[in-house]
């Protein structure tokens, strides 16, 4: 029989090569041999794109840890502190009241109002009272919070008698908690919560964690990863594809989002590198609110997203550290 | 302490400092990884796979790594150990199944003759290249690929052929 040309002998072994079959018989072949060695050796080519996307998934992850860096966040606080900005005063009572909250700092902000900052078990929060915060740009609006509590029935009954209205009674949620929901007399959302085992979802949350509501939450998570590195932790979707919780990461700091009536919120960020990340969030298709500048506390620049998010990024001063 | 070592120290300090720099280490080991972790696995996805955990795994914990005077690629390679084991692990739903050796030397000298094999495809002329991806990652048959590059199979034959004839050559015959 006629010995059949190389380049088919050869096809053959690259066709049992590729689909894992045994293609040993080749290197009896003197003619085709070096050539089979070669042809086993590329059965595991790497994609072209896979190192591309392996290095763009771990860009993003180190551009999420360089704004950990904890040189960068003030003793206390975590990557990201929610910032509530109000038009009249009482914010800090009714937290002082429902939930211990202790005010740690005050003074008079650069627009004229009060800027005070409290903490509520592990957690900071950010109150800006009257006047034109932040250059103006902040709004006065209410913003929503899951907070966690020892004993939510207590707790709950202490807001509703602090002035608080009930969203919702205290009851055993399949989630993992007991919870009850309550709007501040100045309109903010508290979900209030009370661990209730294992699948509770306290063990990845601090004290108090901000909860974005927002239409279109499933697209703005992604577009949160792009814009300021978060890290996706949890994703819940109903049927219809809407995204009923989700949880992400920014530094130590997580955020929760859910489909829902918009309740945008205000973030101080602390980061290493506030330049690099406010170009990164400007590229990834938020808007300048605040130019970078150098100010007494620490060098501070903000963006608005799509649907209404403000994100300050700063690096405090040393001696704000 | 060698260049390699030194070198390596420095990496790992810089990423240290600054979690940036890891993608210097990622750089200069990813091959390394993946054409480790690809010889013990089955297919390409979970070579991707098991590469990816690998590298995400080293980048948190490289804040930790405690310099003890070793290449880093023996810490890379560690971690992969483990990962491979996970995964055989679930696969298999053997909890006893043990984490492969680190590479010896010897494969050591096998896992880089492959990475430059893969660095010479890169250098094939367009056409050859574009065969090579188009059988061993997209795993088309001739006739795709005839089809594809709108030529007979016979010269895609013959294109596969010379790819694989250049690569052998420039591995110094010996591929």
């Amino acid at each position: 029989m006629a010995e059949r040309p190389l380049t088919d002998r050869l096809d053959e072994t690259v066709d049992a090569i590729v689909r894992r079959e045994d293609a040993t018989g080749a290197l009896r072949d003197l003619e085709l041999a070096p050539f089979a060695r070669v042809a086993a050796d590329l059965r595991h080519y790497p994609r072209p794109a896979f190192k591309t996307r392996l290095r763009a998934q771990l860009e993003r992850r180190t551009t999420m840890t360089a704004i950990s860096t904890t040189t960068a966040v003030r003793e206390g606080f975590t990557t990201v502190t929610p910032y509530i900005r109000v038009g009249d005063a009482g914010l800090v009572d009714f937290l002082a009241q429902v939930f211990d909250a202790q005010e740690t700092f005050s003074g008079r902000g650069s627009g004229g109002g009060m800027h005070r900052e409290v903490r509520i078990g592990d957690s900071m929060v950010m109150i800006g009272e009257g006047g034109t915060a932040a250059g103006g740009v902040m709004p006065i609006r209410p913003v929503t919070f899951h907070v966690f509590v020892k004993d939510v029935d207590a707790t709950f009954e202490r807001a509703i008698a602090a002035g608080a209205t009930s969203l919702g009674e205290p009851a055993d949620r399949h989630y993992g908690e007991r919870s009850g929901f309550v709007s501040d007399p100045l309109g903010n959302h508290w979900y209030i919560a009370t661990a209730l085992g294992q699948q509770s979802l306290a063990s990845a949350l601090r004290t108090v964690t901000p909860v974005l509501r927002l239409k279109g939450a499933a697209e703005h998570l992604e577009f949160l990863k792009r814009a300021l590195g978060a890290v996706e932790e949890m994703r819940a979707a109903e049927p219809s594809g809407a995204l009923r919780y989700g949880r992400i990461r920014v530094g130590d700091a997580a955020i929760e989002l859910g489909e829902g009536d918009p309740m945008p919120g205000s973030f101080m960020l602390y980061v290493a590198d506030p330049d690099a990340m406010y170009q990164r969030a400007v590229a990834a298709g938020a808007t300048s609110i605040m130019p970078l500048s150098d100010q007494p506390y620490g060098r501070v620049g903000g963006v608005q997203d799509a649907v209404g998010n403000q994100w300050f990024f700063s690096r405090p001063t040393p001696a704000m550290s | 302490m060698t260049q390699t070592t030194e070198d390596d120290r420095l990496l790992i300090e810089a990423a240290q400092a600054d979690p940036a720099r890891f993608l210097e280490l990622y750089e200069r080991y990813v091959n390394r990884i993946y054409t480790f972790v690809s010889r013990r696995t089955e297919n390409r996805a979970a070579a991707e796979d098991i590469t990816s955990q690998v590298f995400e795994r080293a980048l948190g914990a490289v804040g930790r790594f405690e310099w003890r005077g070793l290449p880093v690629s023996v810490w890379l390679f560690r971690i992969a150990s483990n990962a491979l084991a996970d995964h055989w692990r679930e696969r298999s739903r053997n909890a006893d199944e043990p984490a492969p050796d680190v590479p010896d030397p010897r494969e050591i000298e096998d896992i880089d003759r492959r990475i430059a094999l893969y660095q010479e495809v890169e250098r094939l002329p367009d056409v050859q290249r574009q065969v090579i991806l188009m059988r061993f990652v997209e795993e088309k048959s001739i006739r795709e690929v005839a089809a594809a590059l709108n030529r007979s199979e016979g010269a895609v034959k013959q294109l596969q052929l010379r790819a694989l004839e250049t690569l052998r050559k420039s591995m110094g015959g010996h591929g």
